[in-house]
C-alpha cells in the first residue's frame, strides 16, 4: 500500500515538473529573443536559439535603456506604485477602523458604497474620471496616488474592515484608558496587529498599480510621463515600426524586478494573497 | 431596499458638496507668455520635430512640447488629449472627413501670417470663409524601386510604363528569384505599422479613377468600378514577394524597409517620407533608388504620375487661451519662414512645403515628382482623405489580410463588401448628425 | 470609545472619503448622467434621453462582444478553477519540491496584462506560422483559445493558492475519520473536502468571473479585437467606441454601453454570490 502511493507520487512529481517547465517557457522565450539581433527575430523563428551569428549580446538592452526613456518610465512606475500603495494602506486602514468601530447610518452607508465600487468596471468611469483628474491637476506621477486611493479604496477598506471585526475591542479600550488618543491608539496598538492584512492588501494593490495600463494612459499627462506598461504598448505602435529587439529587452527588464521581489518575499506574498482572498 | 435608497441619497448629497466646493477654482490661470503643444501625426519625423521645437524654445524662450501619437492611434490620442485642460494647441486633421469632427475646435486662420505664407489657397481647408486648416507638407508615394537590382534582373525603369509591364517584370523576377537572389516586392505587411500602405494608399487608386470617371471629388457611396484592378495589383504584390502571403498579417513596416535596404527585393511601395529610411549610410546609394507610379491598369497609364497630395493639415485649437494661440501661430510661422525652420523641414524631414519661403528639398523622391510633372505626367491626387472613417479602412485592411492568407473568390468578395457596402454604412454613421 | 473616536472622524475618514469621491463617486454619477447625453466633454453635454441606449442595444458589434465575453468567461472559469483545484490537491500531498512548484505556478500572476498579452502573441503567432495556419490577426478561433490559455496561465496559480489555503483548513481528524470508515480517496474528496472548501470555491469563482468579464489589457495586447472585432470583449468594445471613433455621437454610445456593462457585471456577481453562498457549509 505505502509503496504504491510513493510510486504514483513520483509520477506526479514528473508531471508537475513538465508543467513547471512549460509554465516558465514563455518567459525563457522572451529572454532568448531579447539576446538576438533585430533581424533574427521573426514570426516563425521565435523558438530558435541565438547562434554566434545572430547573438546580439546586450545591445537590445542598451538600446531600450537609451533611446526609449526606459529608465524614466521605470522611475515613474516605482514612484506611482509606492505612493499609491502607501496612501491606500494608511488612509484605508484608518477609514476602515472608524467604520467598524463607529456604527451609524453614515458609516454603514459608506461601507456599502465601498463594497459597491469594487464591482463596478473601470470602463464605467474611465472618461469622467480622466476629466475629473485633469481638472483637478491630478495627472502627475507624484499626485496620481489620489486617484488610485479613490478607485482602490473599495477593496482595501473591505479587507481591512473584515479583519478588524475580529480584533477584540478590549485591547483598544485599554490603551484609550491609559490616556492614548485615538490616533495614538490606532498607530501604536491597532496598526501592529494589522500587519498581516497590511501585507496582503499591500501586495494586491501593488500588483494592480504596477501593472495598470488604462488608468495611467487616460489620466497621466502623456506629454511628459509614461509608465512601464504604457511604454511597452507604445513600443509596438510607435514610429511606424515595431522594434522587436528593444521590445523584448524591455519586457525582460519589466519582468526581472518583479521576479526578484517575488523570489525574495514569496512566502509573504503567497501567504498574503491567500489570507486576503479568504477574508474577502 | 431602504438602505439602497439611503445610499443613493447620500451619493447625491456628497456630489453636491463636492461641486459646491470645487466650483470657482480651476479655470482661468492662463499665463501670459503662452506655450505650444503640438500633437504630431507623423511618427517618421518625430525626432526632427523634437529638435526643431527645442531650437525654437532656445531662440525665443517659448516652450514647445511635441508629442507624437503611436502609429494608427492618432485619433484615439487626440480624442483623449482634447478633453484635457492642457489640450494640444496645434493638432492635425487628414482632410475634409477628419475636419468634420473637429470643426468646432478650429481657430479661424484667415488673416494670420502663416496663412498668408501659403502658396495657393488649394492647400487650405475652408469652411465658407473660415480657414480651418492649412496643409503643411505635400508628399508623393509610388513604388520605390532599387534600380541596381532591377538592372541585375535585366530591366530598367524605362521598361515599366504600365501595369502589364510591371506584372511582366515582377513575374519574371519571381520565376528567377532563386538564381537572382532577390524577390520582386517587399512583404506587404498588414501589421498596424504598415497596413495603411495598402488599405489607405493603394486603395486610393481605384477611388481616384472612379472619381475621375464620374467627375466627382467625394461620394457617399463608392461603386467599386476599379476593384478588379485593385485585386490585380494586390495579387501581384503578395504573390511575388519575399514572404509567404500567409505571414503578412504579422509583417511590419520595419520588415519591409529592412528587406528593401538589404537588397532582398526590387520594389517597395511607400512615399517620399521614406527617403531618409532607404538612402544613406549603410543603406542604399542615392543613385540606386527611384520612385515609379503605381500602375493598376486603369486610365491613361502613359501620362500617370506619382500619387501626390496631402493628408496633413495643421489646425489651431480655438479653445486654447489667447496667449497659447498666439504662441502657436508664431511657432507655425517661424517653422515655414525662418531659415532654421524651412531648412529643417526640407532637409531633415524631407518635406516639400506649400509655403512661399520653402527651401528646395534634397529628397530624391520629391525631385522625381517634380521631374515627372515637368515631363507632362499628371499626378494622381490623394482621395483617401474622403474615406468615410478609420473603421472603413480597418475593415478593408482586415479583408485584404484574410484574402492574402487564403486567396479564394469568397475572400475577395469580402474585400469588395468591406469596400463598397462598408463605405455606405460608415458614411451614413459618420454623417448622421 | 465611540465618542472619543468621533471627534477624530475628520482625520480618520476624510482622506479616503475625499479621494473616493474624486476617484469614484463623482465620475460614477457623471458617467450615469452622460449616458443620456451627446457630449465630447463633461461641460458640453446635451440631454438626448434613451437614444444612446437604443443604439447600444442594437449595435451588432456590441452584441457580438457580449457573446464572445460570455463564451470566454464560461470556459475560462471552468478551466481555471478545475486547474487551480487540481494543482492545489497535488500540492497538498506533501510531494517533493512542492514549494518550488508553488512558486513557479504563481509567478505569471505578477506580470501585467499588457506584457502577458505580447508574450503570448509572439508565442502563438510563431506556433501558428510554423503550423501554416492563419495568424492571430486573422484567426478568431486562435484568438479565442489564445485568450483562454493566457488567462489560465496567469490565473491558475492564484486560484491554486486560495484552494491550498482552503484545503489546509480541512481538519485532519475529519480526514482520518473518513479513512477509518474506509472511504475511497475519490469519495473523501467529493463528500468531505469539497463541501469544506466551498468558501474558497465561492471566492475563486467570483474572482475568475469578474476578471473574465472585466478583461481588458490582455485582450488589447493579444488580439486587439482582430479580425473584424470578432475577438473584442465588452470592455474593449466600450473603449473602442469611446476613443477609436471620431464624432460627437460616439462618446454617448460608449458611455451608455458602459452603463449596461456595469449593470450586467453587478447583476452577475450578485447572482453568483447568492448561488454559491447558499451551498456553503459552516465549518
Amino acid at each position: 500500500m505505502k509503496k504504491k502511493t510513493r510510486f504514483t507520487d513520483h509520477i506526479w512529481v514528473v508531471l508537475l515538473s513538465i508543467l513547471a517547465v512549460a509554465y516558465l517557457y514563455p518567459i525563457f522565450m522572451i529572454l532568448i529573443n531579447s539576446l538576438k539581433k533585430e533581424r533574427a527575430i521573426g514570426t516563425s523563428n521565435i523558438f530558435s536559439l541565438p547562434t554566434s551569428e545572430t547573438f546580439a549580446g546586450f545591445t537590445n538592452y542598451i538600446n531600450a535603456l537609451g533611446a526609449q526613456g526606459f529608465a524614466k518610465s521605470l522611475g515613474y512606475s516605482v514612484l506611482i506604485t509606492i505612493t499609491a500603495v502607501a496612501a491606500i494602506l494608511v488612509c484605508c486602514s484608518m477609514c476602515a477602523w472608524y467604520i467598524t468601530r463607529v456604527r451609524n447610518k453614515f458609516t454603514s452607508a459608506l461601507y456599502y458604497l465601498f463594497v459597491f465600487s469594487m464591482v463596478v468596471p473601470f470602463q464605467m468611469v474611465m472618461f469622467t474620471l480622466s476629466q475629473t483628474a485633469d481638472s483637478l491637476d491630478l495627472n502627475k506621477p507624484w499626485n496620481i496616488w489620489v486617484i488610485y486611493l479613490g478607485f482602490g479604496a473599495g477593496l482595501a477598506v473591505f479587507m481591512f474592515a473584515g479583519f478588524m471585526k475580529s480584533i477584540p475591542l478590549e485591547i483598544e479600550e485599554a490603551s484609550m484608558i491609559d490616556g492614548c488618543n485615538p490616533i495614538q491608539t490606532f498607530f501604536l496598538v491597532v496598526f501592529p496587529i494589522l500587519k498581516p492584512t497590511l501585507v496582503s492588501v499591500g501586495i494586491l494593490e501593488a500588483m494592480w498599480v504596477w501593472n495598470d495600463y488604462l488608468l495611467p494612459v487616460l489620466v497621466l499627462d502623456i506629454k511628459k510621463y509614461k509608465t512601464i506598461p504604457m511604454l511597452i504598448q507604445y513600443f509596438r505602435g510607435s514610429y511606424g515600426k515595431v522594434e522587436m529587439g528593444p521590445m523584448m529587452a524591455s519586457i525582460m527588464m519589466t519582468i526581472i524586478p518583479i521576479i526578484i521581489v517575488y523570489l525574495l518575499g514569496q512566502k509573504q506574498i503567497i501567504k498574503g494573497v491567500a489570507a486576503g482572498a479568504v477574508k474577502g | 431596499m431602504k438602505k439602497k435608497l439611503f445610499v443613493l441619497a447620500l451619493i447625491a448629497a456628497m456630489t453636491c458638496m463636492m461641486f459646491a466646493s470645487c466650483g470657482g477654482g480651476g479655470e482661468g490661470a492662463s499665463d501670459e507668455t503662452g506655450k505650444v503643444y503640438y500633437l504630431n501625426f507623423k511618427p517618421e519625423q518625430d525626432e526632427q520635430w523634437q529638435t526643431l521645437a527645442a531650437e525654437y524654445t532656445e531662440e525665443t524662450g517659448v516652450p514647445v512640447t511635441v508629442v507624437t501619437a503611436a502609429s494608427g492611434e492618432y485619433e484615439t490620442t487626440l480624442m483623449s488629449e482634447m478633453g484635457k485642460d492642457e489640450a494640444p494647441t496645434l493638432f492635425q486633421v487628414n482632410g475634409p472627413v477628419g475636419l468634420a469632427n473637429w470643426k468646432d475646435s478650429c481657430y479661424d486662420l484667415a488673416g494670420t501670417d502663416v496663412y498668408g505664407q501659403l502658396t495657393s489657397d488649394a492647400y487650405a481647408l475652408k469652411d465658407g470663409d473660415k480657414v480651418d486648416g492649412i496643409a503643411y507638407v505635400i508628399e508623393s508615394y509610388g513604388i520605390i524601386t532599387n534600380k541596381a537590382l532591377l538592372e541585375k534582373a535585366g530591366y530598367t525603369v524605362d521598361d515599366i510604363k504600365s501595369f502589364d509591364d510591371l506584372k511582366k517584370v515582377a513575374e519574371d523576377i519571381t520565376a528567377r528569384s532563386d538564381e537572382l537572389g532577390f524577390s520582386a516586392f517587399t512583404s506587404a505587411g498588414m501589421d498596424g505599422s504598415s497596413d495603411w500602405r495598402f488599405k489607405t494608399h493603394l486603395a486610393n487608386l481605384p477611388i481616384y479613377f472612379e472619381y475621375q470617371d464620374d467627375g466627382i471629388e467625394s461620394t457617399d457611396a463608392i461603386k467599386g468600378t476599379y476593384l478588379d484592378n485593385y485585386k490585380a495589383i494586390w495579387d501581384l504584390y503578395i504573390n511575388n514577394s519575399t514572404c509567404d502571403p500567409k505571414e503578412l498579417a504579422n509583417k511590419t513596416g520595419d520588415d519591409a524597409r529592412n528587406e528593401f535596404t538589404s537588397g532582398e527585393a526590387v520594389f517597395y511601395q511607400n512615399g517620399s517620407w521614406e527617403w531618409g529610411g532607404v538612402v544613406g549610410d549603410g543603406l542604399l546609394a542615392e543613385d540606386d533608388v527611384t520612385m515609379i507610379p503605381i500602375y493598376i491598369g486603369a486610365g491613361d497609364e502613359a501620362s500617370q504620375g506619382l500619387c501626390t497630395g496631402t493628408e496633413n493639415y495643421w489646425c489651431v485649437n480655438s479653445n486654447a487661451s489667447e496667449a497659447d494661440i498666439q504662441a502657436t501661430l508664431d511657432f507655425m510661422n517661424w517653422c515655414v519662414t525662418s531659415k532654421e525652420g524651412t531648412e529643417a523641414m526640407a532637409n531633415d524631414m524631407g518635406f516639400t512645403i506649400p509655403f512661399k519661403a520653402a527651401v528646395e528639398s534634397n529628397n530624391g523622391f520629391v525631385k522625381q515628382d517634380i521631374a515627372n510633372t515637368d515631363a507632362g505626367l499628371t499626378p494622381v491626387s490623394w482621395n483617401f482623405t474622403t474615406m468615410p472613417s478609420e473603421e472603413w479602412k480597418n475593415g478593408v485592411g482586415e479583408a485584404l489580410t484574410a484574402y492574402a492568407a487564403d486567396q479564394t473568390d469568397a475572400n475577395w468578395d469580402a474585400v469588395k463588401a468591406a469596400f463598397v457596402d462598408g463605405w455606405a454604412t460608415e458614411y451614413a454613421l459618420a454623417n448622421e448628425g | 470609545m465611540d465618542k472619543a473616536l468621533k471627534k477624530y472622524a475628520p482625520i480618520f475618514v476624510i482622506p479616503t472619503t475625499a479621494a473616493f469621491i474624486i476617484g469614484f463617486v463623482i465620475p460614477f454619477i457623471e458617467g450615469l448622467y452622460l449616458s443620456f447625453c451627446r457630449f465630447t466633454t463633461v461641460s458640453n453635454a446635451k440631454w438626448v434621453g434613451f437614444d444612446n441606449f437604443k443604439y447600444a442595444l442594437t449595435d451588432a458589434d456590441f452584441r457580438q462582444s457580449f457573446v464572445f465575453t460570455v463564451s470566454f468567461a464560461v470556459v475560462s472559469i471552468i478551466l481555471i478553477n478545475v486547474g487551480g483545484l487540481g494543482l492545489a490537491l497535488l500540492l497538498t500531498r506533501k510531494l517533493r519540491g512542492t514549494n518550488i512548484f508553488r512558486t513557479i505556478f504563481f509567478m505569471p500572476n505578477l506580470i501585467g496584462g499588457i506584457v502577458l498579452g505580447y508574450i503570448w502573441q509572439i508565442l502563438i503567432n510563431c506556433i501558428l506560422s510554423n503550423a501554416g495556419k492563419p495568424l492571430l490577426a486573422l484567426n478568431s478561433t486562435a484568438g479565442y483559445w489564445g485568450l483562454i490559455i493566457l488567462m489560465c496561465w496567469q490565473q491558475i496559480g492564484y486560484m491554486m493558492i486560495i484552494y491550498i489555503a482552503g484545503l489546509q483548513n480541512v481538519p485532519d481528524d475529519i480526514l482520518e475519520a473518513a479513512a477509518i470508515d474506509g472511504a475511497s480517496p475519490v469519495k473523501t474528496f467529493f463528500r468531505v473536502k469539497l463541501p469544506m472548501i466551498m468558501p474558497s470555491i465561492t471566492i475563486c469563482v467570483f474572482l475568475t468571473l469578474t476578471n473574465s468579464f472585466k478583461l481588458f489589457d490582455q485582450n488589447l495586447a493579444l488580439t486587439a479585437g482582430a479580425p473584424k472585432h470578432s475577438t473584442e470583449m465588452l470592455a474593449l468594445n466600450i473603449y473602442n467606441t469611446f476613443y477609436a471613433r471620431a464624432g460627437m455621437q460616439w462618446k454617448g454610445y460608449g458611455q451608455s454601453k458602459a452603463v449596461i456593462f456595469c449593470i450586467l457585471v453587478i447583476v452577475i456577481s450578485m447572482i453568483q454570490l447568492r448561488a454559491t453562498r447558499s451551498r456553503e457549509v459552516q465549518a
